[in-house]
């Protein structure tokens, strides 16, 4: 295959939009989870699925199932829409997919490779959900001091995500390569 | 859990059913601008009664949206507000009082502060939740690929649409399945710990999701598809009369709220 068939292959097509489908239908459900003291913030063990999704797959599958995922999941269970989060949600797949430039695709499985999974999440949640609040403030959706962008908004959603992803995306990525071990063609 | 809940269609004869897929998504997409740049609550009042008047056209049965709106009336509206509230009183901002007792204060501002963002969000749900009750969810792809977005990232939306009731089968069935062998998930009428039942069924799902994606691939590939740079929809969408019209009141309502920022923003 050529690089430029690459980028938009039939694979990474399919897998955007089973990630995406994935990530909304966790979402659906723990969309309930909403955090007290906080603008809409729930706690969703899920965000390892956009996390996973971009270790394995590379960066842009990982941004589309979590851009995409969270508009849907939203639209669906409250009907709402606000972009920044749905791109901080993106980004949390795409910084885990920055490990292709960082180790070899057979490290991946390997304890150094999941181990940086592990801090690419919790880098991920402080970036995207930093992103997300920040925005927020600067556009003034909602909220109009940095102070309460900083404790209602970022530290709650980025504490929670880091939590969650940096324990579960691992364990994903650790069973996926157990479960592909020995199948043609996929790695 | 139920997955005929979750992908919220409700197949219905009103006019906003016969809409055109395209024209209700520019004007939920108009709504939303307008909301995002409107700079006080008195311009959002005329868009929440917008929506509301697009909600009752479609003419749905309160019976099979009740659980919706339990969501977004409980978690949007009264959460949100109070969030709001205590946020506003904890950060003071300063306005004329209506309500002291010692450190206990209660402005003009602060309510302001605490209803105008719970006006927006309720809005933005009234004409969101109105789009996707009346329209099926195969509609999506071919109306964005008729609005010239490009096939293949059209394609992922019909994808996901596609997989998301098979995922929360998925889900039922992994977790009759662990069930079968000895796991008692907790709580019986409890909704909290119903989903808290949900977390161990995140890993295997997802592994057996990501695996099926060769085989996806795979058979699309056999039937040709990414193999054409142009690519048409089973499903063709025309515009009739009352699409136009919807067209033509979105542009109108975003026209008016650029102008009243516009004004707002160098008068005030």
């Amino acid at each position: 295959m050529s690089g430029k068939r690459e980028f938009l292959s039939v694979t990474s097509i399919v897998a955007m939009g089973i990630g995406t489908a994935l990530y909304a239908a966790f979402n659906v459900f723990f969309n309930i989870f909403q955090l007290p003291g906080t603008q809409l913030v729930a706690l969703r063990p899920s965000v390892a699925i956009p996390m996973f999704f971009g270790f394995v797959f590379g960066p842009i599958v990982g941004f589309v199932a979590g851009f995409l995922g969270n508009i849907i999941s939203d639209a669906i269970s409250w009907g709402g829409f606000w972009w920044n989060w749905d791109v901080g949600n993106g980004l949390l797949g795409l910084i885990p997919g920055l490990t292709i430039f960082l180790i070899k695709k057979e490290e991946m499985s390997t304890s150094k490779g999941l181990i940086l999974c592990s801090i690419l999440s919790i880098i991920a949640s402080i970036i995207g959900m930093g992103f997300a609040a920040y925005t927020d403030y600067i556009f003034g959706y909602g909220i109009s001091t940095i102070e309460e962008a900083t404790y209602a908004l970022f530290l709650p959603a980025a504490i929670t995500d880091a939590v969650n992803g940096a324990i579960i995306t691992p364990i994903l990525v650790a069973a996926y390569s157990a479960a592909v071990k020995g199948r043609a063609r996929r790695a | 859990m139920s997955e005929s809940r979750f992908i919220k269609y409700i197949e219905g004869k009103s006019i906003i059913h016969n809409l055109d897929p395209r024209a209700k998504i520019i004007f939920v997409f108009s709504i939303l601008f307008s909301l995002t740049i409107s700079p006080s609550l008195i311009l959002i009042i005329p868009l929440l009664i917008i929506s509301f008047l697009f909600y009752l056209l479609a003419k749905l049965p309160l019976k099979k949206t009740i659980t919706t709106w339990k969501f977004v009336l409980i978690i949007v509206v009264v959460l949100s507000m109070l969030n709001l509230l205590t946020l506003s009183i904890l950060y003071k901002h300063g306005g004329n009082i209506i309500f002291e007792f010692s450190w206990f204060v209660i402005t003009d501002e602060i309510i302001q502060r605490a209803i105008f963002p719970v006006m927006k969000l309720l809005s933005l749900a009234i004409v969101t939740i109105t789009l996707i009750f009346t329209t099926p969810p195969k509609l999506y792809a071919p109306a964005l690929g008729q609005m010239h977005v490009p096939y293949k990232p059209a394609y992922i939306i019909q994808l996901a649409f596609r997989y998301i009731p098979e995922y929360i089968l998925e889900m039922r069935k992994t977790l009759e399945a662990q069930m079968a062998r000895g796991f008692k998930p907790k709580g019986g009428k409890n909704p909290l710990a119903k989903i808290l039942s949900i977390i161990p069924l995140i890993v295997p799902v997802t592994i057996s999701a990501a695996l099926s994606i060769y085989d996806i691939a795979d058979a699309m590939e056999l039937r040709g598809f990414g193999e054409k740079k142009n690519h048409t929809w089973y499903r063709k969408l025309d515009f009739n009369r009352k699409d136009i019209f919807l067209i033509i009141l979105s542009i109108f309502i975003v026209l008016i709220y650029i102008l009243s920022y516009f004004y707002f923003r160098f008068l005030f």
